[in-house]
């Protein structure tokens, strides 16, 4: 990797934060509700403990790791070349499947939300079009553009938040007693699920450099991300209930079909539709970056740019090869999705970095 | 038939020749504004010099007055030969501030074209030169491209020694370094690179300085050769360097450490590093109230949305999301759009075509026409092309509101850019409805993330700033509180060198 | 440069992709704007083969109001193929405000209605649905409609008063969705045509007047409540604003307006947990707008009069409602949910066989009147105590009070 092509933690993390807003809003809140019915709210404040624990860990175990070093060097260190290898390969084809999951997953979105009866094709392939070429470009300039876009996200649900505070009735949220615990911790698994997806970032951490003298600013992305989280399951639920949440795969876009922002724009849902493609974008040339990362520390080849139009065109391909509607889509997005990235981010991740640890490699 | 006509090449200009009447008469043959006549030193025929000029460069009554009054002063230098005469000149018998001693003909030619007249020695081989220039240039005025409301009116004019006294005249500090360059390998045009020493980060005068050096031209007349050369990205239609025509504005950067360039010959004064947010800024914001000046700068940051999104948001909205619009807006849109004969796109592609067409003419004519030129055709034809049902009335005041909003860009360069982006957006929409324009603004923000300045992320402090000094790019905090310096500059009080 | 290659790539395979030389585009949103005919309201009706649909739309705030209609198998396919209707115009469906929905149709399909709302994603969830009594949608959609007042006007009006006036409340196509989710029913405003005088020629034929609350199931099926137990329903829902009431008096009458009704609702436990009755209590605001006759109201006993018989006419109105409600055995009420928020923990067991309990459930309503304020005029005039002492005057205000 350039010299040149160096983040901060900072600027790592509001990648991480922006790029989990878009696997965040395709499962919530139904998921969530779905396990913990009208007391779905609290979950996203029940998943923040695993969370933290994940992201502690992780950071703990790559504590004494030099500079330069990211989880696929990591990887190679504690399972040795060839055992590091195929744990890089196995993430590299499953990042180009999720890849074109996520492009597949925010072009449906599109079509149920705002453009009815569009073409799936247009959207995804302009999506990896325009992830290519930022995928393409330097590491610094995606956590740049993210570190941009982020206060446009947060202002934008906040107001969508904000103007849907009349439609919430006290009746969907409440009751909530302590029998419901149990519940609330179930309903914390799929955001917990899409918080785990962080390790994948760790890919990049090769590129963080270290702050010399001056304590590093962080951005909380787990704390913001679980606000958002609750904001989100919050208002939805407050305004359809649990039972027509559930029904609902877009609920929170539902939810939005009836805002009217101050009298001047009727119906906000195109607007946040086609901002929250921005996340999608982000987290498309992330897991682009990613792969072509990780390609390119197997082979030992100093360039990554190579590797990106072939995993580009490997992960188009999945988005189109997927599925053929949005039926089987569901079920990836319900099952399939989530084991294998609970999987990789709660057992293999932490094992692999464990055993690195134990056997002193960094 | 003139093509076959090639010009012979123009000789070789022997810069280490020895200084001689015949020889300089040679470089300047063929100009007919050079002069070259003999003098007697000190009234004695024996003892002739010859004393050459470029008339119009010089001033002919200091070259009477200072330089042949005194030279032919019996009193002075009767019987004073050669290499005497040149010691007692540089002493201070001739009462010219500066006088120099030239032994090489490239010295005393460049002097020559730099408004000095040159007594020559031939039995010497060589010349003393005097400062002699003319006059006869531009006075300093207020600016005329960057109007002053409350602050400085001298704005800088096309001659270098006068920009330098505006700048030394603001910043009275002996730190405050000139340092000279000449550019151009026909032209030669002097440039000085403005900073203060011990102040202004090092690498950053070090890396103008190569820059600067390491353009190659034939002459640097216009801005665009010193800003694409010293540009990271002259792909960018984005500026990446701040041009300004107001002393004081160049002043307050080079005291927030940056570094300033100065062209003979042109009336602007050059900054860098330049970021998006400091060409959203204007020298009045200092002038004002301090909360005042922070409601005009947000003010001007939600017109760069609306110059950029309001045309493309329109298309967008009116072509695939009518879904949007309120209802009763929704009905007079549809009412006044039934007798139009071009499509919403057309129509918004068209007006933006008119529009820039009437920026250009109102630019390019005399003032007085191009105002009226302006006038008239924003108000006539816009008018009368709504009532002739050529374009709906929503569009007229959607691309006028985007207009008006572009024009309260402080730096022209970066409202051309915004209205370049504005097309492509409109295009994008087009096409891609908001999920078109979600995209193109998103490839526009990357392509902004991606641009650097002398090391400086261009969005600092919006990114690649670790969060620090947002407010600094969109308030201004009142002078009486200690001023937070721009860390990204790394000056010496303060920030983190990152070039 | 490849970066510029691979942007005019995008961009150029973008706009062919949408097609914008052509002036069409595959994303099927596309429309042109002079081509809108915007339907603010659909009139749907069931047919003999599937579902009638008229719709009333605008082409621009000057121009008339136009119908359109159309059949179907399903008010989808109605719908949908209403862009196929004459002068070629696209029939815009987002800014429908009401949907009308027959009373046949709503009773077998209400929930295709719904659904078709909640799927069809230009349309809003927040379209209120109106069920039309003793005749059909469409004919009221017709008779509404005049030269210079478009249906959906006429009905936004009535949609704008309805709930200030207390006689009904248009719910939502949320609203509705989310209580027959919740609880396998839910009351929808109905109303019914009027033929009456025409005010001014340009007007329709008809006028559009509430009928009351409808309650329809999950499944299927319709039911009627009175005048009564809608203002009922209304309060114990909490969608009540506003009615004005007359009030009977021995020496004259009085009109209030009651501008407040909050109901408290609490369920109430034995000894050993189980669930004895709910109790239901209402407080009544008022304020008097007019006064026939010789009623003091600086009397008090003519004032606790009044309020008694406010009370009682409400405390008749929930009361009706919830019997009506447990005799169709359905909690459109929402005491189920309510109850549970009360007491989550000890009502628990209780909800577990709530359909078994509800119909049987004790209900106990108590309704409490204030007469608040009779805006500044004395009733009766000052004159009538002339030469009151001022001390004997104050004396007889308070005790008033």
């Amino acid at each position: 990797m350039g010299k040149n092509d160096t983040v901060t933690e900072r600027q790592l993390t509001v990648l991480i934060f922006v790029s989990l807003l878009s696997p965040m809003i395709r499962i919530l809140p139904s998921s969530s509700v779905a396990l913990a019915g009208r007391a779905a709210w609290l979950s996203p404040l029940a998943a923040l403990p695993a969370g933290a624990a994940l992201a502690a860990f992780t950071r703990f175990a790559r504590k004494n790791a030099p500079e330069g070093v990211g989880l696929q060097d990591m990887a190679q260190l504690s399972l040795g070349p060839v055992g590091g290898r195929l744990f890089g390969v196995l993430f590299a084809l499953w990042l180009t499947f999720y890849g074109g999951f996520v492009a597949r997953s925010a072009a449906e979105r599109l079509l149920a939300t705002v453009y009815p009866n569009g073409s799936v094709t247009v959207f995804i392939v302009v999506m990896f079009l325009v992830a290519l070429i930022t995928a393409s470009g330097k590491t610094k300039t995606l956590s740049r553009t993210a570190e941009v876009l982020m206060p446009v996200l947060i202002l934008v649900i906040a107001v969508v938040l904000l103007s849907a505070i009349p439609d919430v009735t006290a009746e969907f949220l409440l009751p909530v007693t302590y029998r419901d615990a149990g519940k609330v911790l179930y309903g914390a698994a799929p955001i917990f699920n899409v918080l785990s997806a962080f390790v994948y970032f760790l890919f990049l951490t090769g590129h963080v450099r270290r702050p010399r003298g001056e304590r590093p600013r962080r951005v909380n992305w787990l704390a913001l991300l679980v606000a958002t989280a609750f904001g989100v399951t919050f208002f939805t639920l407050g305004t359809l209930g649990d039972k027509l949440s559930v029904t609902m795969e877009n609920a929170f876009f539902m939810v939005i079909r009836n805002l009217r922002v101050l009298g001047i724009v009727e119906r906000v849902e195109a607007v946040v539709v086609a901002v929250w493609v921005v996340t999608d974008f982000i987290f498309l040339a992330a897991i682009l970056m990613i792969v072509s990362e990780i390609w390119r520390t197997v082979t030992g080849v100093r360039r990554r740019g190579a590797f990106v139009p072939p995993s580009a065109a490997l992960s188009c391909a999945a988005a189109f090869l997927i599925t053929k509607n949005a039926f089987t889509l569901q079920a990836w997005s319900d099952f399939i999705v989530p084991c294998v990235n609970l999987f990789a981010a709660v057992i293999l991740v932490p094992a692999v970095m464990g055993i690195g640890k134990l056997r002193r490699k960094y | 038939m003139f093509r076959e006509k090639k010009a012979p090449p123009a000789p070789e200009l022997a810069e280490d020749a020895p200084v001689t009447a015949a020889a300089v008469e040679a470089v300047f043959r063929g100009c007919y504004d050079f002069e070259a006549r003999t003098l007697h030193l000190g009234g004695d025929t024996e003892n002739p010099v010859t004393l050459c000029f470029i008339d119009g460069l010089v001033s002919g009554s200091d070259v009477a007055e200072q330089v042949i009054k005194p030279l032919t002063d019996p009193e002075r230098f009767a019987g004073v030969r050669d290499a005497a005469a040149v010691s007692r000149m540089l002493g201070g018998s001739v009462y010219v501030y500066t006088a120099k001693h030239r032994e090489k003909l490239g010295d005393a030619a460049g002097d020559l074209l730099n408004g000095f007249c040159a007594l020559i020695f031939d039995a010497e081989r060589a010349a003393v030169t005097f400062e002699v220039k003319s006059q006869q240039r531009r006075g300093v005025e207020a600016p005329k491209e960057e109007k002053v409301v409350k602050g400085a009116k001298d704005a800088f004019v096309e001659t270098m020694k006068i920009n330098s006294t505006l700048v030394r005249r603001k910043l009275r500090n002996p730190h405050l370094k000139i340092k000279e360059f000449t550019l151009g390998t026909r032209a030669e045009t002097s440039v000085t690179l403005v900073y203060i020493d011990g102040f202004t980060n090092p690498e950053l005068v070090a890396e103008a300085s190569r820059r600067v050096e390491r353009i190659h031209t034939e002459g640097a007349l216009t801005s665009a050769v010193i800003e694409e050369n010293i540009v990271d990205n002259y792909r960018s239609p984005f500026p990446q360097v701040i041009s300004t025509e107001r002393s004081d504005k160049f002043c307050m950067n080079i005291l927030e450490g940056r570094v300033g360039l100065l062209v003979d010959g042109l009336p602007l004064g050059f900054l860098v590093p330049g970021t998006f947010s400091q060409f959203m800024k204007v020298p009045e914001d200092h002038s004002g109230h301090f909360i005042v000046a922070s409601a005009l700068t947000l003010l001007r940051y939600i017109s760069v949305a609306l110059t950029l999104l309001a045309p493309a948001f329109y298309v967008a909205v009116a072509m695939y999301h009518q879904e949007m619009i309120p209802t009763r807006l929704l009905q007079s849109m549809i009412e006044a759009h039934a007798s139009v004969p071009f499509s919403t796109a057309m129509e918004v592609i068209l007006m933006l075509l008119a529009f820039e067409l009437l920026q250009e003419a109102g630019i390019r004519l005399p003032s007085p026409i191009g105002e009226t030129v302006s006038i008239i055709g924003a108000l006539i034809v816009g008018q009368s092309a709504v009532e002739a049902s050529v374009v709906s009335p929503v569009v007229v005041v959607v691309i006028a509101l985007a207009g008006i909003a572009g024009y309260t860009m402080p730096n022209l360069d970066m409202g051309s850019a915004l209205r370049l982006c504005r097309f492509l957006l409109v295009l994008a929409a087009i096409a891609l409805g908001m999920f078109g324009v979600a995209m193109g603004c998103a490839l526009l923000v990357y392509h902004l993330s991606s641009l650097e300045s002398y090391g400086v992320p261009y969005m600092s402090p919006f990114a690649g700033s670790e969060g620090r000094h947002l407010t600094r790019a969109l308030l201004r905090r009142s002078m009486t509180v200690k001023r937070d310096r721009e860390p990204e500059l790394g000056t010496a009080d303060g920030g983190e060198a990152k070039l | 440069m490849k970066k510029t290659v691979l942007a005019a790539a995008a961009l150029s395979l973008a706009l062919s992709l949408g097609g914008c030389s052509s002036g069409l585009t595959i994303l099927s949103n596309y429309r042109r704007i002079e081509n809108i005919e915007l339907v603010r309201t659909v009139a749907a009706d069931k047919e003999a083969d599937g579902v009638n649909v008229a719709v009333c739309g605008t082409a621009g705030e000057e121009s008339s109001a136009r119908m359109y209609e159309n059949t179907g198998k399903s008010l989808g396919a109605a719908l949908g193929e209403l862009a196929l209707l004459p002068l070629g115009r696209d029939a815009v469906l987002s800014h429908t405000e009401n949907m009308l929905i027959g009373e046949e149709l709503a009773r077998e399909r209400l929930g295709e209605c719904l659904d078709y709302i909640e799927r069809f994603s230009e349309m809003r969830l927040d379209t209120g649905i109106l069920i039309v009594r003793d005749g059909t949608a469409r004919d009221l959609l017709h008779g509404l409609t005049g030269e210079d007042t478009p249906a959906p006007d006429v009905i936004a009006g009535l949609s704008r008063n309805i709930a200030r006036v207390g006689d009904g409340y248009f719910f939502t196509c949320r609203e509705i969705a989310s209580s027959l989710a919740d609880n396998g029913c839910a009351l929808v405003q109905c109303v019914r045509a009027q033929k009456e005088e025409k005010l001014f020629e340009a007007r329709g034929d008809l006028n559009i007047a509430p009928a009351g609350f409808a309650v329809v199931r999950e499944g299927g099926g319709l039911d009627f409540l009175s005048d009564e137990e809608t203002l009922g329903a209304m309060l114990l829902l909490r969608k009540y604003k506003s009615r004005i009431v007359d009030l009977p008096l021995p020496e004259g009458a009085l009109t209030v307006s009651v501008d407040s009704a909050a109901a408290s609702i609490r369920p109430r436990f034995e000894r050993d947990g189980a669930l004895d009755r709910v109790e239901i209590r209402l407080e009544l605001e008022a304020n008097v707008i007019s006064v026939s006759g010789e009623a003091d109201l600086e009397d008090r006993t003519v004032r606790e009069a009044a309020e008694a018989e406010l009370s009682r006419l409400f405390r008749r109105a929930a009361e009706s409602a919830v019997a009506r409600s447990q005799a169709l055995g359905l909690d459109y009420l929402d005491l189920e949910s309510i109850i549970h928020r009360r007491e989550p923990l000890k009502a628990a067991p209780a909800l577990k066989n709530w359909a078994d309990t509800f119909p049987g459930l004790p209900v106990e309503v108590e309704a409490e009147s204030t007469l608040q304020r009779t805006y500044d005029i004395v009733d009766p005039p000052e004159d009538a105590k002339e030469g009151e002492d001022p001390w004997e005057k104050m004396i007889r205000l308070l005790r008033g009070s």
